[in-house]
């Protein structure tokens, strides 16, 4: 997942860009931007009067978004080194399992680390093997999606696990920080400190070299082989944490919890201007991805679109996305 | 060979875990002899006693015209997509039609309990008067569907019930086939297709904990044992996706070449049996299966290995839903919890059952295997 490092011009560690490159560069994630705005004005319009722009329907979209949007972010870290998770939507199922059980006879405290606790050893664990075995992300990730699942249908026997606790419950997902929901609120705390990682660190330098020419990282120092299994680990941390808050939201946990979210992540991640081969992102990019793809879920089904229609409409508008801001990169 | 080493140490480590997960009890329609009582009838997951369709009335033109003054909005919340689904949502489109509601959105949740929980909240802002559902998951859509309960929209559902809810309270009812029905009419297809002599058969049942297929394996299992000596189980063994079925009966097929039957959860599931008896070129082996399926279908048509399926009625489900919602928001109380009878479809039943179940002709292929 590495080729890309020649083709563009993706290691932020070097000096200064020249003007017209910095400008080109801001065009191109500014697409991301212009379409939100161009999807939510489109619906505003042909929604008109029936629900769309209501207050709690936006507040709807932004809670409903929020679990993506925390696995968008952390995945970004993945894709940006270089690497990919595949495992993140049966770590949201183990990490939910393993804090429900938990806390069914046991500490909140203990339960919400232990089900955190989960998603950095499955990161660590496909960080390990893929630097050390020298095996793709891809394929270990893969595999340690088919462990992680078997272990999460294992763990209750395939049975849901109601989570009763309130305390956890108003604090991860069903809360709300006054008029704020409680997931927008996490949203932003991981956004803002995932940002600052991102983009103010030495490691998210380090990461960025990294995803964008390991030798060329090597050789300036960077320990790539712990920059990539950290990625890894954001990864799983974020998946974890994902699970946590959908079994806040829906009051349990089951072991279908994130099966369908891996290709939305990605999608997220990917419309947001992080590169599948490495090297450049952006963590606010993931989020907007996320924001666009569940406002579409919401907007199409609002304009009471069939079901087959609601898939095909919103394909076609995911491949304009991502068309346009690639076409933004060609011409810088 | 240091990376072979750990390579090899990963990959036992890796299933001596596995193997100490592997010793589980079973959730689904399960192995060992039932103990099934078979005097009971199919009742609600509140242990509701069932209602049969046909005691839920027509609106008399009174109350069709009070209804039809408020023109209610309806939404359809699918648990997945299918046939099945298509034709319930068919069943509750002309009915809704007659009544002057409008199906204001339509939406379908892969059988994801998060989806679905996010797809009632994007209902609500069209504002519904009536949603109708499969709840996907029962525990935690208490919780995806209070918004719902809270707003006062009248929900009624398909199949599953949502544990802590009470038909007539948080919800108007519950509309499903008659399960322990259904698992009678397929043992009585599977005794009819082996004939007096009985034989082997294997027995492939959903292994999960979902109300509806556990109900139709299990009492289809327990018919079998208490009332047909001459058919013995001589394998049984479960699964949770669709595409592990093939394998499952390759692997009965090499350890029971005599084998004379397999009764397998629903016709999906059976696409993956069917192929593997056609590739083991055997036509000797007799399939019986739950859900019309047009592709599967043609193998009764023509006689081939599968020989019939037990239906529910899902046309005839969505219709009695909105018809219920209908009452509800007239303020009548209704049963709680509505059963459909079976419908038995093999070859010289074909075209009926079709009629009965989805409301809909058989396709061309079939009608012209059967010499129609």
């Amino acid at each position: 997942l590495n080729q890309g490092a020649g083709a563009e011009p993706n290691a932020p560690a070097t000096a200064a860009p020249a003007r017209g490159k910095w400008i080109a560069e801001r065009a191109s994630s500014l697409v991301v931007y212009i379409g939100l705005v161009v999807i939510v004005l489109f619906f505003a319009v042909t929604l008109r009067g029936q629900g769309f722009l209501t207050a709690d329907n936006l507040l709807n979209v932004l809670r409903q978004t929020a679990m993506v949007s925390v696995m968008a972010i952390g995945v970004t870290f993945a894709l940006s080194a270089g690497e990919i998770d595949l495992s993140l939507g049966s770590t949201v199922a183990l990490s939910a399992l393993v804090g429900a059980v938990i806390m069914r006879d046991g500490n909140l405290v203990v339960a919400v680390v232990a089900a955190l606790a989960v998603g950095v050893a499955v990161g660590l664990t496909n960080g390990i093997i893929t630097t050390k075995l020298r095996i793709p992300s891809f394929l270990v990730t893969l595999g340690m999606m088919g462990i992680v699942s078997g272990l999460a249908r294992n763990l209750t026997n395939l049975r849901a696990v109601p989570v009763t606790n309130s305390t956890f419950t108003s604090l991860f997902g069903s809360g709300d920080l006054g008029p704020i929901p409680g997931l927008l609120v996490w949203t932003a705390v991981v956004l803002g400190i995932a940002h600052l990682a991102y983009r103010k660190s030495t490691f998210g330098r380090s990461l960025l070299a990294t995803g964008g020419n390991r030798v060329a990282a090597r050789y300036s120092g960077i320990n790539t082989d712990r920059i990539r299994i950290i990625a890894l680990v954001i990864s799983g941390f974020c998946a974890a944490l994902a699970g946590l808050l959908y079994a806040g939201r829906l009051h349990g946990a089951r072991y279908t919890l994130g099966d369908s979210d891996l290709l939305t992540v990605i999608a997220a991640a990917v419309i947001g201007g992080t590169s599948l081969f490495g090297g450049k992102g952006s963590v606010v990019g993931a989020v907007i991805g996320s924001l666009i793809m569940g406002i579409l879920a919401n907007g199409l089904v609002l304009m009471g679109l069939s079901v087959d229609q609601q898939m095909i409409a919103r394909g076609v508008i995911i491949i304009l996305a991502v068309a346009l801001s690639l076409r933004e990169k060609r011409e810088a | 060979m240091k990376r072979t080493t750990k390579l090899i140490a990963l990959l036992v480590s890796g299933s001596l875990a596995m193997a100490a997960c592997s010793a589980k009890t079973d959730s689904g329609g399960g192995s060992g002899k039932s103990t099934f009582d078979l005097s009971q009838k199919t009742h609600g997951p509140n242990g509701e006693a069932a209602t049969p369709v046909g005691q839920v009335a027509e609106l008399t033109s009174d109350e069709l015209a009070k209804v039809k003054d408020k023109h209610y909005k309806v939404a359809i919340l699918h648990g997945g997509s299918s046939t099945w689904f298509q034709s319930m949502e068919a069943g509750a489109r002309a009915e809704a039609e007659k009544l002057g509601m409008q199906i204001v959105l339509t939406t379908q949740a892969d059988f994801d309990a998060a989806k679905q929980a996010s797809q009632v909240e994007t209902a609500l802002a069209a504002k519904p008067n009536i949603i109708l559902t499969l709840p996907v998951d029962p525990v935690s859509a208490a919780q995806a569907f209070k918004p719902a309960v809270d707003a006062g929209v009248k929900l009624v559902f398909i199949d599953n019930g949502i544990n802590g809810f009470k038909g007539g309270q948080q919800y108007v009812a519950i509309v499903t086939g008659d399960h322990f029905g259904m698992g009678r009419t397929a043992a009585d297809l599977m005794s009819e297709a082996l004939g007096k002599k009985g034989g082997k058969i294997g027995y492939i049942f959903h292994d999960a904990d979902f109300y509806v297929t556990n109900n139709r394996d299990r009492y289809f299992k327990a018919v079998i044992e208490q009332e047909h000596p001459e058919i013995k189980i001589v394998s049984e063994q479960g699964f949770t996706e669709e595409g592990a079925t093939e394998r499952i009966a390759d692997a009965m097929l090499t350890q029971h070449p005599d084998l004379d039957g397999i009764y397998v959860a629903w016709s999906a599931a059976a696409t993956g049996v069917l192929a593997a008896l056609r590739a083991a070129g055997n036509t000797h082996v007799k399939v019986v299966s739950h859900d019309l399926d047009a592709t599967n279908d043609l193998q009764i048509a023509k006689g081939e290995n599968l020989y019939g399926v037990a239906a529910d009625r899902p046309f005839l489900e969505g219709q009695t839903m909105i018809r219920l919602a209908a009452r509800s928001l007239l303020g009548q109380q209704t049963a709680p919890f509505v059963i459909v009878d079976p419908v038995k479809d093999s070859k010289s039943s074909l075209v009926q059952a079709w009629h009965d179940s989805l409301d809909q002709e058989p396709p061309a292929e079939i009608k012209k295997a059967l010499g129609g």
